[in-house]
């Protein structure tokens, strides 16, 4: 059985950023495919687009030379082509059977004889009768394999199936993939770590901003050259800013922090060490879901981790809570500021007063002080450009640049010794950007310190003096801006290792 | 087969006015529904209705009666939209309520043969903090063992009645009674004052008033409201700007059974002056349609409550002139809460209609 899948010319636009620009692609059964790109680069996009879910603006789809329209999931089962999401979609008090037999049209005993067969075949060690809950991550995705397997799949594609699996688990689906692969089964797996690809696949395709940028076989490539393709190339001529605080006192320093997560979901983090000198901006890369979560949240206090050592201009914080942590002068701005950083249906002068401390007074003797916080609110408007002056007004009528300038706005109006900022700027357009970018560079003249945890490599090294990245959990060797290059963030973000 | 493809949608700014007018619109459909359960009993609607809603309170009397069963009930949800503005789904105000009143019921026994001023206010007290302390319950096991406060708050309301029971027909029970299941009536000094002679409304009613007006307070003009609101709005949002959850989930629970257990005690020295074992008409459940119907407003509630009172008080008279039973009254009161629950969602959320479209299933 030979199946051929052919993308032609596909194009999706959203507000605001093209999320597939004319992508054409050749898959052929028998061999294994990477789709590799960074967040954002249009991988999950096409993906959606073969599976159904999203439908494209222009360009076609052709399985065996024959035009398929794919127009709901439905539609994609319809034409065996079948897809593992990164997170399950299993009912997790059901039975694994259950689970199997709810979208399936197959008489129960038929259906059970057919499993077992696939079970036997690829030698899936699972209980048909016992709740999905019991299962772990990697028996939970042979589930979601096992669903596909039963239709009979000819195209069957991975969505970062690894990011929840442990070495054992992942080394078992490769060797379930290749199987797969030899029973004619055309495979997509979609990824941004550089080893798999090299581990698992015959063909890879790149994905940046939208545009396939490269087709090749992974015999003729290595580590380096994919993550060279994976960022862009171009990223060595953004000015680097001058750190004028060299030689400065250390304001933080995190030594062996450790963080196991009970949700399968969450990163656990391993061993971390870090420190940040007065005046110094420390950035840290990574691809999202890593750890940054995680890292942000023990930073912000919203985490405690037993016995973790956090000193903060010499003082003991690690057991502070974030309004605690602000006493001490940290301010922080969270990766999602539309409802953890703000509250959509409050007030803006009512979102101002979240970060409260003693000296603010913005509530005396347990009371609300309501001018105060007002008077406050109009400064921070007014000194941080935001499009507004009306401290009545719903934070959800903002838009995400006034937003978020008005987040940064009330974290740095207290002139806090440390920024922690997650994503500050995600989402939003040049303007907002370039302003963001300014100020945090302001900061950091004045002496004051940042951590910058972002995903995006060009804001990482124009704003970073010193820059490491996160992977699985890890932080990376501490590295020098200046020494730094697109290529090195490319290899330590897909899990490689430089010198 | 073509089917009618649909979807829901939220609404993204809902106007306050409407917010606040749903819950009137909420009541004329019920009101409506209740004319159309009637006429399907073979009454004629409009004079079932009047039955229902008018007459008992077309006197004297009956006002008295509508403040006298508003009072608990106003009383017990404005403790549980501290709750219920902050996530914390307190089911059990029943059983607070009840708990209350035993403890206030057993101060009022003990001091049966006593006569002064301080021995009412150390009964309310004392029934203030019964309730208190029985609400902390499910507070404390949600915060520290991750329990479910629906489940245990609602559990506990069955351990508080069986307690009462066993109560008023064992050690408690009034040694002249011929084993009735009832205690003693209290002393005269252990009773809510009687605000009008030949009236049942008692002092109770301010006790209320000071709560609600307490509570206006505390939620809109203090941290700790400012708090509770944004922990119910986001609580990623107040873990992020380091509100202590636990402590919070506490307080409220806290004042929430405090509350309850005022009108537990204050029913039991107003209106009935001793214990036995009927001392609420489910006026704990009834409070959660009201802190709703009320928008968990402090004035919302006022309104709410002499609404879902009437709604006693009418069951009460249909009995009478119609023969239908009380329960009526229970039927009225899960309309309320079905047509207001109905008209928000509609309110939150607008329903999209997609066209038809082949089902290929």
């Amino acid at each position: 059985m030979n199946t051929k899948l052919k993308v032609s010319e596909i194009s999706k636009i959203y507000p605001g950023c093209i999320a597939n620009d004319k992508v054409s692609l050749e898959f052929g059964s028998g061999k294994i495919y990477a789709l590799l790109g960074e967040n954002g680069a249009g991988k999950s996009t096409l993906v959606k687009i073969l599976s159904g879910v999203v439908k494209p603006d222009e360009g076609e789809v052709f399985l065996n030379d024959e035009r398929i329209k794919l127009n709901s999931p439905l539609d994609a089962k319809k034409n065996n082509i079948g897809m593992v999401f990164q997170h399950f979609n299993l009912f997790e008090t059901l039975s694994v059977f259950e689970n199997l037999s709810i979208d399936s049209d197959i008489k129960d005993e038929d259906l059970r004889v057919l499993v077992n067969d696939i079970l036997k075949k690829y030698n899936f060690k699972i209980d048909l009768d016992i709740p999905v809950l019991n299962l772990s991550a990697g028996q939970k995705q042979k589930v979601e394999i096992i669903r596909c397997l039963i239709r009979n799949p000819k195209v069957l594609i991975m969505d970062e199936p690894t990011s929840v699996l442990t070495e054992q688990e992942t080394d078992d689906l490769f060797i379930s993939l290749k199987q797969f692969s030899k029973d004619g089964i055309l495979i997509i797996y979609i990824t941004h770590k550089l080893k798999e690809v090299l581990l698992l696949c015959d063909e890879v395709a790149v994905m940046r901003k939208g545009k396939v940028v490269s087709v090749s076989n992974t015999i003729d490539e290595k580590i380096e050259s994919l993550a060279n393709k994976m960022v862009g190339e171009n990223l060595n001529t953004i000015k680097k800013k001058i750190n004028h605080f060299k030689n400065s006192e250390e304001i933080l320093k995190i030594s062996n922090l450790n963080f196991k997560s009970d949700d399968p979901y969450e990163t656990n983090l391993n061993n971390l060490n870090l420190s940040l000198k007065k005046g110094e901006c420390l950035g840290i890369a990574g691809i999202s879901g890593n750890g940054q979560n995680e890292l942000f949240q023990i930073l912000s206090g919203e985490i405690i981790t037993e016995g973790t050592s956090i000193m903060f201009r010499n003082k003991e914080i690690g057991k502070l809570n974030p309004r605690e942590r602000r006493e001490y002068l940290m301010a922080f701005s969270p990766e999602d500021r539309i409802s953890q950083a703000a509250v959509p249906e409050l007030k803006i002068y009512e979102n101002v007063a979240l970060n409260n401390f003693k000296s603010s007074n913005f509530f005396e003797k347990g009371l609300v002080n309501e001018k105060k916080i007002k008077e406050h609110s109009k400064k921070i408007l007014s000194n941080f450009s935001v499009n507004t002056d009306n401290v009545e007004l719903k934070s959800q009528f903002l838009s995400g640049g006034n937003l978020q300038k008005l987040i940064i706005g009330r974290e740095l109006i207290t002139s806090p010794e440390l920024l922690v900022c997650f994503n500050p700027t995600w989402g939003l357009d040049v303007g907002a950007i370039n302003y963001i970018h300014e100020t945090l560079i302001q900061i950091n003249e004045q002496g004051k310190s940042s951590i910058l945890i972002s995903t995006d490599n060009d804001e990482l090294l124009k704003l970073s003096d010193r820059i490491c990245v996160i992977y699985k959990g890890k932080l990376s060797k501490i590295m020098n801006a200046d020494t730094v290059t697109a290529e090195k963030l490319g290899i330590l973000m897909g899990g490689g290792s430089i010198d | 087969m073509e089917v009618q493809l649909i979807k829901i949608e939220k609404r993204n700014d809902v106007s306050r006015s409407i917010y606040f007018l749903t819950p009137v619109l909420a009541i004329f459909l019920t009101l409506f529904g209740g004319g159309i359960i009637f006429y399907i009993l073979g009454f004629n609607p409009i004079e079932a209705l009047k039955f229902f809603f008018i007459t008992p309170i077309s006197d004297l009397y009956g006002l008295s009666e509508l403040l006298v069963k508003a009072t608990p009930l106003c009383l017990i949800a404005i403790g549980l939209s501290f709750c219920f503005k902050s996530n914390n789904w307190n089911i059990g105000a029943e059983g607070q309520l009840i708990f209350g009143g035993i403890v206030g019921g057993g101060v009022a026994l003990l001091f049966y043969n006593h006569d002064g001023f301080y021995v009412l206010p150390i009964i309310i007290l004392s029934g203030a903090i019964g309730g208190m302390l029985f609400a902390m319950i499910p507070a404390i096991l949600k915060t520290y063992f991750n329990t479910n406060e629906i489940l245990v708050s609602l559990m506990l309301v069955y351990v508080a009645k069986l307690l009462l029971d066993y109560l008023v027909v064992g050690p408690w029970s009034n040694p002249e009674g011929f084993n009735f299941p009832e205690t003693r009536q209290f002393s005269e000094s252990a009773r809510m004052p009687i605000l009008f002679g030949g009236l049942r409304i008692h002092a109770g009613i301010f006790i209320t008033l000071i709560t609600v007006f307490l509570s206006w307070l505390i939620l809109y003009k203090t941290y700790l409201g400012f708090q509770i609101k944004v922990s119910g709005l986001s609580l990623k949002t107040a873990k992020y700007a380091g509100y202590k959850g636990k402590t919070m989930i506490i307080i409220v629970f806290m004042i929430s059974g405090a509350c309850a257990g005022l009108a537990g005690v204050g029913e039991i020295t107003g209106p009935i002056g001793q214990l036995h074992r009927n001392i609420s008409p489910d006026y704990g459940f009834t409070a959660i349609i009201v802190a709703f119907l009320g928008r968990l407003n402090p004035v919302g509630i006022i309104f709410a409550s002499l609404i879902v009172a009437l709604t006693y008080l009418g069951a009460e008279t249909a009995q009478i002139f119609l023969q239908v039973p009380k329960y009526t009254g229970q039927v009225f009161q899960g309309m309320i809460l079905f047509f207001l629950l109905g008209s928000d969602y509609l309110l939150f959320f607008k329903i999209k209609f997609l066209g038809l479209k082949k089902n290929e299933l």
